[in-house]
């Protein structure tokens, strides 16, 4: 169920899958598909994520069988096997995810019993067999905790009660991904919390092996890992709660502490003095630029969870008037677009603002171009960028694909990711 | 009996070989008995597929839309054609920077079943409607081609409906080439066989086609248009940020030449050919030999030999006080090289100007062009290795590890790993090539080479994923 789309935002499922594994510490996929395939899909999603793509395997590192024409007429599989043995040879990994690329996926190469005989030997060997052609990049996060939690996540992990599992934050497809896990580290670690983001501090498969020992997990996203979260609740007993929204700023970030402290019963006067310190730290600093950005009114183009977060931030604890939000990827569920557009409108003071679903550049610069009330701030992607020079609008570069910018762990989320946020959009002209 | 057509795949030449591990002397020695094999890697990683030139080749033409006919992912590598493409238009004044006009048809679980006939024909409707371009560029990919879609019918069909567009389907099905070259030489066809048609059109008078692709800045495009200019031509640049008319211009000019060993050099005999327009291909214009060479192929195809040698000679009055002290700097390095098949051998090249010794040299392909190119750098450095190979970093750092060059030249994401010292004769956004590229190129080698802190520094903390038992073993033991 996939649209035509023009300059679109991310790549086929199998980039996302490549990307979420990239960003797992000494994981390495290897890439039965086309030659193409490994410089394609991370291309498609780590290279268009502010210039930082993972440091293990990537792009032409990635292990792969090259299908040519004689593997499309008779079978690939003996060339995958060469494949998979020559990675166990010489990388040394943790763990072997082997991908489907479409040619793989087409002509039906059995791959999983082609893994299966790695794993009877005792190499750590996962085959995913979602072929490219299935879906887009999100689907891909979804599908890799599929397959962590059917294949890689332990069951009888004695349970922690201080231990949380992040989810929802898709490594590369939010150019932003290691300072927001970051971030979120930093403040629950202030809850007394440990927590895993499984994408920094090193965490790699022996912390994905035993997270069904968690508490809780908090999905971070409007709508997405509804699956995997049942999926995880039921193998493991691990409820979850969801934040519909990546929170930027002291209010929606204060909301989110509150929530998991709620969640896990902690103890109120502990929750209240983070979230006063931490209110306390983003105001001390604003308070010394009063009056200094000056007001705008502003839409946003972005994945749902910044548009939620950063649209939210703006009208709430900016006074900005939002004008226009356009949730710019694909999301099929009415609920999920319900949720979404309820968290855009609902804000405290500000009037809600026109929200769209557009995936597909020409529509989403037509809504731009087309849109009657002025809009002097736009806050959008690399590709967003034409639009707002078009229409000689201030333009803040803040969403994926994001190519104009170098990104290690600078984040707009949370309390401290706000203030960074505000810097960027001051403007002295 | 009909002439049998260059089918687009380079592998179709005679004596074309990917996979090979061997040193320069027994290349050259293998190549001239015939004795080189066809082979293959049994463990290999990922490469570049033909689709990507394919697009990247074209993605900066004007009142063009671009629909590739694949799943979301086939599209991902166009971020750096359309990267090249808004970087190009800041360097040449634009304000008003545009995004490429690139349509997915986001072949999916349906479209394998059913076909995705439909799909792209739902594209090009809405790309005709929304742009109304000259150019409609319809490419394959491994998907449409697997399923079966004919994409020449469709465009056949698609053309009388959409008169004012010219359709282009290009085949450049990534599974049915190693070599990534290929797909220039499948944009290049179609662009034959949709646009010129074999149309003669009259001469015009000093008229060049200098083919560039997309990793070529605007300071080198800047240069090569100088340094033609001297000659007394006039440059039809193409095809990157051109146009369908200086597309239609092509069969008019009086010679071709290329930036790039692999960029239209298949094109340039069909349009001798086609059109008996006369070529020079020579090498890439990096460093002061390969300029000069490059230099006197365009100026003897075009008559022009006498007032060559005059420009060369002031040209090296210029440059040559630089490059004795570059060469002070650099006189004595041992150097690894990888790159494509035009820089890779335009960087040997470079060396040789500055006194640097060749170590180990990494190439996508060995054939008759590569083996010119060989024989030279045989007569300078007398043992080095050769890797013939698109990339393949396991087999590149197991050789830097043991060779431990003073320098690397190429993508320097793995021998910095090693600590290497690291640069590159690659900047698609600044100045490489022809004289004036050269002092540019120049001081940054030696600047980079003499200051290495950043990759010593780096290799103490980040460890490349290989095991260590990797670094001991035959680093072409994969190839078969």
């Amino acid at each position: 169920m996939s649209q035509i789309m023009e300059n679109p935002k991310g790549g086929c499922v199998l980039a996302g899958i490549n990307s979420v594994l990239g960003a797992i510490d000494r994981a390495c996929p290897i890439l039965h598909s086309g030659p193409g395939c490994c410089m394609q899909t991370t291309a498609a999603d780590q290279g268009q994520s502010g210039h930082k793509s993972s440091c293990f395997v990537s792009g032409v590192s990635l292990p792969s069988s090259n299908m040519l024409e004689k593997e499309v007429v008779f079978g690939g599989t003996d060339k995958l096997r060469t494949t998979i043995q020559g990675a166990i040879d010489i990388i040394d990994a943790d763990a072997y995810f082997v991908l489907t690329g479409c040619t793989a996926g087409i002509i039906g190469d059995d791959i999983a019993s082609v893994a299966e005989g790695y794993w009877e030997k005792g190499f750590p060997v996962y085959p995913i067999e979602t072929p490219g052609f299935a879906g887009d990049s999100n689907l891909g996060y979804e599908v890799v905790w599929n397959t962590l939690i059917d294949q890689v996540i332990e069951k009888e992990v004695p349970k922690d009660e201080r231990l949380v599992n992040i989810f929802g934050i898709v490594p590369y497809h939010d150019p932003f991904w290691s300072g927001t896990l970051e971030g979120i580290d930093r403040i629950l670690s202030r809850l007394g919390l440990r927590v895993n983001t499984f994408f920094t501090k090193y965490q790699g498969i022996e912390t994905i092996r035993k997270c069904s020992g968690a508490a809780l997990n908090i999905i971070v996203n409007p709508w997405l890992f509804k699956g995997p979260a049942k999926k995880f609740e039921e193998k493991f007993g691990v409820p979850s709660i969801r934040i519909p929204g990546l929170f930027t700023g002291a209010t929606d970030t204060s909301a989110f502490v509150r929530a998991v402290g709620k969640a896990l019963d902690l103890e109120e006067k502990l929750v209240e003095s983070v979230v006063e310190s931490e209110e306390d730290y983003v105001y001390h600093y604003l308070g010394q630029a009063i009056g200094v950005v000056s007001w705008k009114r502003f839409a946003v183009v972005a994945d749902a969870n910044n548009a939620v977060g950063l649209t939210r931030y703006l009208a709430n604890d900016y006074s900005f008037t939002p004008v226009l939000v356009i949730v710019s990827e694909p999301i099929f569920r009415p609920e999920d677009k319900e949720r979404i557009t309820g968290q855009i409108q609902n804000l405290e003071y500000a009037v809600p603002p026109k929200v769209l679903f557009l995936t597909d550049q020409y529509e989403i610069n037509q809504a731009i171009r087309e849109e009657e009330r002025e809009i002097t701030l736009l806050v959008g992607s690399s590709n967003e960028r034409e639009i707002a020079l078009e229409k000689d609008i201030q333009f803040i570069l803040a969403a994926f694909p994001m190519n104009e910018r170098l990104v290690f762990n600078r984040t707009y989320a949370g309390y401290r990711g706000s203030l960074t946020f505000t810097e960027d959009i001051y403007d002295n002209n | 009996m009909s002439e049998v057509r260059y089918s687009g795949v380079r592998e179709s030449r005679p004596n074309r070989f990917n996979d090979l591990g061997t040193t320069g002397r027994e290349a050259e020695e293998q190549f001239k008995k015939g004795c080189l094999k066809r082979a293959d890697r049994s463990f290999a990683q990922g490469l570049q597929c033909q689709q990507i030139n394919s697009m990247a080749a074209l993605m900066s033409l004007e009142d063009s839309v671009f629909i590739s006919h694949s799943p979301q992912g086939c599209v991902g590598c166009a971020i750096m054609a359309v990267d090249m493409y808004r970087v190009g238009q800041i360097h040449r004044g634009i304000k008003q920077v545009k995004n490429p006009r690139l349509l997915v048809t986001n072949i999916d679980q349906k479209s394998v079943v059913f076909g995705g006939e439909e799909k792209l024909r739902a594209a090009v409707k809405k790309a005709v409607e929304r742009y109304h371009p000259k150019l409609a560029f319809i490419y394959a990919s491994c998907a449409s081609g697997i399923i079966g879609d004919d994409i020449d019918a469709i465009a056949a069909d698609l053309q009388t409906e959409y008169p004012d567009t010219i359709m282009v389907p290009i085949h450049c099905e990534g599974f049915k080439s190693k070599i990534c070259a290929s797909g220039f030489d499948a944009a290049f066809l179609s662009i034959n066989k949709y646009i010129l048609k074999k149309q003669s059109v009259p001469k015009e008078k000093g008229l060049v086609n200098l083919f560039a692709p997309t990793t070529v800045s605007y300071a080198d495009q800047r240069e090569m248009e100088r340094m033609l200019s001297l000659l007394g031509a006039k440059v039809n640049y193409i095809p990157f940020y051109s146009s369908l008319e200086k597309i239609k211009r092509i069969p008019a000019a009086e010679a071709s030449t290329s930036i790039c060993k692999v960029f239209a050099d298949e094109f340039m005999k069909t349009l001798w050919e086609d059109y008996e327009i006369p070529y020079s291909h020579t090498v890439m214009p990096i460093g002061i030999r390969n300029t000069d060479k490059w230099y006197r192929g365009i100026a003897k195809v075009l008559g022009k030999e006498e007032e060559v040698e005059k420009i060369i000679a002031k040209e090296h009055e210029r440059i040559e006080p630089l490059v004795a002290e570059l060469k002070s700097r650099l006189q004595g390095i041992r150097v690894f090289i990888c790159g494509g098949t035009g820089r890779s051998f335009a960087a040997a090249a470079l060396i040789d100007d500055f006194g640097m010794k060749l170590v180990g040299l990494e190439t996508p392909t060995y054939d008759a062009d590569a083996q010119v190119d060989i024989e030279y750098l045989n007569e300078i450095h007398k043992d080095y290795v050769v890797d013939i190979a698109n990339m393949q970093p396991f087999e590149q750092v197991n050789l830097v590890n043991k060779l431990k060059p003073d320098a690397f030249i190429g993508v320097p994401d793995w021998a910095a790993k090693l600590g290497i010292p690291t640069t590159h004769v690659l900047d698609g956004k600044r100045s490489t090539m022809g004289y004036d590229g050269l002092l540019y190129l120049g001081n940054k080698i030696a600047d980079q080479l003499q200051n290495p802190g950043f990759n010593k520094k780096l290799a103490k903390h980040v460890k490349l994923p290989y095991r260590d038992s990797w670094y001991e073993e035959d680093a072409f033991k994969y190839i078969l």
